[in-house]
Order: structure tokens, then C-alpha cells, then sequence
């Protein structure tokens, strides 16, 4: 109950935040990718943190679900709630085509596949233009602002909607984490052999982990495209821009706990956009290159993330309080 | 014939895969670390020949040796400032750190040098050889006999030299070296300098047939993750293997798909390895 705390004042404070900022303002969208981005980061975290598997492709799910609501509004007039849900299923399909291939793989063996799986997806989307528009990119259509159309005026709804679905992935993390699967799960992280040994179907545990993340993914991928409205290839199935930024809010927060990917995208989004803000107009690369040596400075500071920095403090204050 | 010229190109090219991939193999096969960040190294190894040339007239081709050393001196101060932390620290942060380096040179590149696009002129740029019906291209022939005899050069050193032979004790078992007065952290140090080193060299002899610009390193990235692995990760013999096969399928896979495509193939190859032999074709272990 205590560990929970820190985490419901999050909550709290994101959900009174959208309502101080100015709805037509920069800072309510930095707030939705902020809450949106540690969504994603926590659905990495069930296959990234709980079976330690880091994987560089969870672009792939994410451009598939961005990719097919928006093709489903376009071609069929479907809702993108709809789409959500058809984009959800073909996560989880694409997750299992990768899982099977690669579950055997640990460590960087396991990173490099996925990466180049994010790779596969990126060039097919490039190459099949005649679905997906190719390198041009997709509009989503402008419709009349509903709820049941998911489509609004303002950025305050899809701050709540990013709101909401970070709460979701947290709550489902947990649920994992916490029942059968995170143990299963944590016994191959620890000792792969020794868990097929205790009756642990291995390759059935981590097929399940990936599937579930890839959906999730999936379904924020739709997401992201009912608020940027207009996205490409590169963007959504980016290893730099997704990929690799996903993993990276995970880690920098804390890897395998609930808290750290919320922690990371605090950190990370806003500073992004900070240093775009402030840096990019005066020498193209200067943000991106002190983005690169904040990110090499706190990993040499907090290998283990910045969740290791809440775990000393209070470590500090019980001593303190119990002399 | 189109065909017999494809797998002669592709060797030719392939040559120099092996030679900027070899890096990234020595230093997992000493560290087991994966240098996210070593394309970047051959960013800048281009980058240093093209100055050589604009400014002191140095064919890119002799430049190379200036190239490996500049780099070899980054690479020193790379290991010992910032990797050799992370040594212990799990393969997350390790991933991540070489990602931080990836981006601060690719940036960094950028704010320097702009993001213009520069080519050099050689006398040799377009000339040909005959062999038969077949052609051989001057700059890959080029780049090829350089490439061969850096890989020689530094098979001599790993098999026949004090430091290489220290270094494979290294990597076998570092503990045991260290009882036996082996410096690691020197070992590493130069096992990471050479590694980045070696692909700068090889930055330098594709000069004359590939432009530099400061994104020029990640289109090899995958392209040197798909020899390593190809040819098994952390083994040098492996490597050269895996480059002479990955330029045979690029050159194969441009006679049969759209140019948009041929990395496809590439990609597809690499997983495909992975998942079924990850222990690379030839299947050495360090």
C-alpha cells in the first residue's frame, strides 16, 4: 500500500493537470505524448522488464496499430474504436510471428532480431503504397468531433484518453507482475533451465508475455494517430523515434517496476521537447546532442534507473525515522 | 553473366563489410559488449579522409591510416571514459550507453560539419578492369586489397603478437589473465580502439564510390549486424565469412528486386540466422 502512494499522487496530479493548462496551448501536448509514451513504455515492460527481454522493434506493433485504424476510418468509414481493437489483434499476430523465431534468443542476440524485425515492418510500409500511402505518409480524415468517432476539438479528451490507458497498461502490468505469470516469468529471467526443470512451460510464458505487450502497443498506436493526425513510415515505425525511445523511458526509469516507465517518460518527453524548444533553432543537432550526453551521463550516474534514486531515498528516510 | 558479375561484386564489396564489421565482432568477443555506436565510427573515419583530402590533397585510400589512428585515439578514450563503467552493469545500460554515443556523434557530426553531402574525385573513380567478359570496377578493387591486407594485419597481431595473444586470453577468461599480469582494462582498451579503428580504415576505402554526410553510418548498421551475426558473434574468421556472404546477397537480391527492397532481404536473412543459428554459419566460438 505504501509503495503505491507515490504512484496514485501521480495519477492524481496528471489527472488535475490537463484541466490548469491552457487546452489550446504546447504544454497540454507535451503532457499527452508524456502519458501516451509511458503507456508504451509500460507495455515494453511486461516483455522488457518482467521476462528481460529488451527488445528494439516495438515499433513494428506500434506502426501497425496507428497504420490500421487510420486505414480502417479511410477505406470503411470504421471508427477508430473499432480500429483500436482490429489493430490490437494484428499486434498480437505480429508479436507472435516475431516471438516464435527469436524466443530463444537472450540479451543483445534478442535485441538485434527485433530491431531488424522494426526494420522489416518500417520498408514494407515504405514499399506498400498502395495501403499504407508510402513514404507520403496518412492523414487521418476530419470528421465531425464525437466521442464515438474519437475525434475532438481540443487536446484535453485525448490527454485523458492517454490518461486512462496509461492507468490501464499500469494495471495490467501489475496484475502480471504480481499473479502466476510474473513469478513464471521471473523464474526464466533468473534461471531459464531451472525453470523448465519446476514444470514451467518457458516458450508458453514468454509467447504470452509478447503477445500481450504487442497488442497493448498495438492499441496505443491508434492513440498516437487520432492525436498527431498525420503520420509516415518512418515515424511510427522508427527505430530511433519509437524503438529505441520506448526502451529508453523503461530504462532510464527503472526497468521491471511499475513506476519506472511513468518516471522515464516524465523525464525524457518533456525534456525532449524542452531542448527542441529552446536548442533546435540555433544549430541543427545541438538538442539532439545533449539529449545523447543527458542519456550517457544517467546511465553512467543510475545503471539500474532512476527508480534506484526513490529506493535510496527512501532507504534513507526509514533509517532516519527508526533510529 | 549478369550473375557471375553480381557474385563479383559482391565479394569485392563484401571485402570491405568484413573489414568495418570485424570491430564490432572483436569487441563482443573480447567484452561482450554490442557497440550500438560502431557505425557512427565510420562516420567519422570518412569524415577524417574526406578533410585529408580536401585540405592536404591525401587520396582517400592513403588517408586510411590516418583515419584508423584518429578513431583508434576516440576509441581509447571511449573505453576508458565511459564503456569500461559499464562493464558490469546489466546489458540494458550497456545497449543504451552505446545508443547515447550513437546519438552524440551522429549530432555531433551534424553541428560540425552540416548536413551536406561530400564526394571526393580520384583519377580511379570510374575506371574499369576487363577480366573476360567480366568487369572489375577500380575503387572496389581498391578498397578490397586494402581491406585484405588490414584483415591480414591484424590476424598477424591477434594470432602471433604478445598484445594479441593477451587479448584472446582476455576474453576467454579474464580473471585467469589478470593472475597471469594481464592488464584487461589495458586489453580492452585496445581491443575497443582497434575495434573502432578498423572500421574507420574501412570508412576511408569506400570514400571514392560512397558519400559522407553525418547519417552515412546508419545506413551500415544492420548491414554490419547482419555479418557479425552471419559469421557468429565475437568471432573474427566469422566475420570475414559473413561480410563476403552479405555482399553476395546484396548484390544477388539488387539483380532480382527493386532497390526499395534489398535491405528486406537483408533483414529477413538476419532474423532468419538468428532464429535458427545464432551461433553464426561457420559456428566458431571465441
Amino acid at each position: 500500500m505504501k509503495r503505491c502512494l507515490p504512484l496514485a499522487l501521480v495519477i492524481l496530479a496528471a489527472a488535475l493537470l490537463p484541466l490548469l493548462l491552457d487546452p489550446r496551448g504546447y504544454w497540454i501536448r507535451v503532457l499527452t505524448f508524456t502519458l501516451l509514451f509511458a503507456a508504451m513504455a509500460q507495455a515494453w515492460n511486461i516483455v522488457g522488464g518482467l521476462a528481460n527481454q529488451t527488445s528494439l522493434g516495438h515499433a513494428a506493433f506500434f506502426g501497425i496499430g496507428a497504420y490500421t485504424s487510420t486505414v480502417l476510418l479511410l477505406k470503411f468509414g470504421i471508427s477508430p474504436w473499432l480500429g483500436m481493437l482490429a489493430g490490437g489483434a494484428l499486434g498480437g499476430v505480429a508479436a507472435l510471428v516475431i516471438a516464435i523465431p527469436t524466443m530463444r534468443l537472450q540479451g543483445h542476440y534478442f535485441a538485434l532480431a527485433t530491431l531488424a524485425f522494426g526494420e522489416v515492418m518500417r520498408v514494407i510500409a515504405n514499399v506498400w503504397t498502395s495501403l499504407t500511402g508510402g513514404p507520403g505518409g496518412l492523414s487521418v480524415p476530419f470528421v465531425p468531433p464525437s466521442f464515438a468517432a474519437y475525434s475532438f476539438k481540443l487536446l484535453r479528451p485525448h490527454a485523458y484518453i492517454a490518461l486512462v490507458a496509461l492507468i490501464v497498461v499500469t494495471v495490467i502490468f501489475e496484475i502480471i507482475r504480481r499473479g502466476a505469470m510474473g513469478y513464471r516469468l521471473r523464474a526464466i529471467k533468473e534461471n531459464a533451465p531451472a525453470a523448465e526443470v519446476i514444470g514451467i512451460d518457458t516458450t508458453k510464458v514468454k509467447l504470452q508475455a509478447a503477445v500481450i505487450s504487442g497488442i497493448l502497443t498495438a492499441m496505443l498506436g491508434t492513440l498516437y494517430a487520432q492525436i498527431a493526425v498525420f503520420f509516415d513510415p518512418d515515424t511510427v515505425f522508427g527505430i530511433a523515434s519509437i524503438s529505441i525511445r520506448i526502451a529508453l523511458i523503461a530504462i532510464i526509469g527503472g526497468v521491471g517496476t511499475a513506476a519506472g516507465p511513468i518516471l522515464g517518460a516524465f523525464f525524457i518527453i518533456p525534456l525532449e521537447e524542452i531542448m527542441n524548444a529552446w536548442l533546435s533553432s540555433r544549430a541543427a543537432g545541438l538538442s539532439q546532442l545533449v539529449f545523447g550526453v543527458i542519456l550517457i551521463a544517467v546511465i553512467l550516474w543510475r545503471p539500474r534507473g532512476f527508480i534506484t534514486v526513490i529506493d535510496a531515498l527512501r532507504a534513507r528516510l526509514s533509517r532516519t525515522v527508526k533510529p | 553473366m549478369t550473375l557471375l558479375q553480381a557474385i563479383l561484386d559482391g565479394l569485392l564489396i563484401g571485402g570491405v563489410y568484413a573489414v568495418i564489421s570485424i570491430g564490432l565482432t572483436l569487441v563482443y568477443g573480447v567484452m561482450g559488449i554490442v557497440n550500438f555506436a560502431q557505425a557512427e565510427f565510420l562516420t567519422i573515419g570518412m569524415f577524417v579522409a574526406w578533410f585529408a583530402w580536401a585540405f592536404l590533397g591525401l587520396d582517400p585510400v592513403l588517408a586510411a591510416p590516418l583515419s584508423f589512428a584518429v578513431v583508434f585515439a576516440i576509441g581509447w578514450l571511449v573505453q576508458g571514459q565511459l564503456i569500461a563503467r559499464v562493464l558490469k552493469a546489466p546489458s540494458v545500460a550497456q545497449i543504451f550507453l552505446t545508443v547515447g554515443l550513437l546519438i552524440v556523434i551522429e549530432n555531433g557530426s551534424l553541428l560540425l560539419f552540416g548536413s551536406q553531402f561530400r564526394s571526393v574525385t580520384t583519377s580511379y573513380q570510374t575506371m574499369s578492369l576487363s577480366l573476360g567478359p567480366l568487369f572489375i570496377s577500380v575503387p572496389y578493387l581498391i578498397a578490397f586489397a586494402m581491406s585484405l591486407a588490414c584483415g591480414v594485419a591484424l590476424w598477424w597481431f591477434m594470432r602471433a603478437s604478445w598484445f594479441g595473444r593477451a587479448m584472446r586470453a582476455t576474453a576467454q577468461n579474464p580473471s585467469a589473465a589478470q593472475l597471469m599480469g594481464i592488464d584487461t582494462d589495458l586489453m580492452y582498451k585496445i581491443a575497443f580502439a582497434l575495434g573502432v579503428g578498423l572500421t574507420a580504415f574501412g570508412g576511408a576505402v569506400i570514400l571514392p564510390y560512397v558519400t559522407v554526410f553525418p547519417g552515412v553510418g546508419g545506413q551500415f548498421v544492420v548491414l554490419m549486424f547482419t555479418v557479425v551475426v552471419l559469421g557468429g558473434l565475437g568471432s573474427i574468421a566469422g566475420a570475414v565469412v559473413g561480410g563476403l556472404t552479405v555482399g553476395v546477397i546484396q548484390a544477388l537480391s539488387s539483380l532480382f528486386f527493386p532497390i526499395q527492397l534489398q535491405n528486406l532481404v537483408l533483414f529477413i536473412v538476419f532474423i532468419l540466422v538468428l532464429a535458427v543459428r545464432p551461433q553464426g554459419l561457420i559456428g566458431a566460438h571465441r
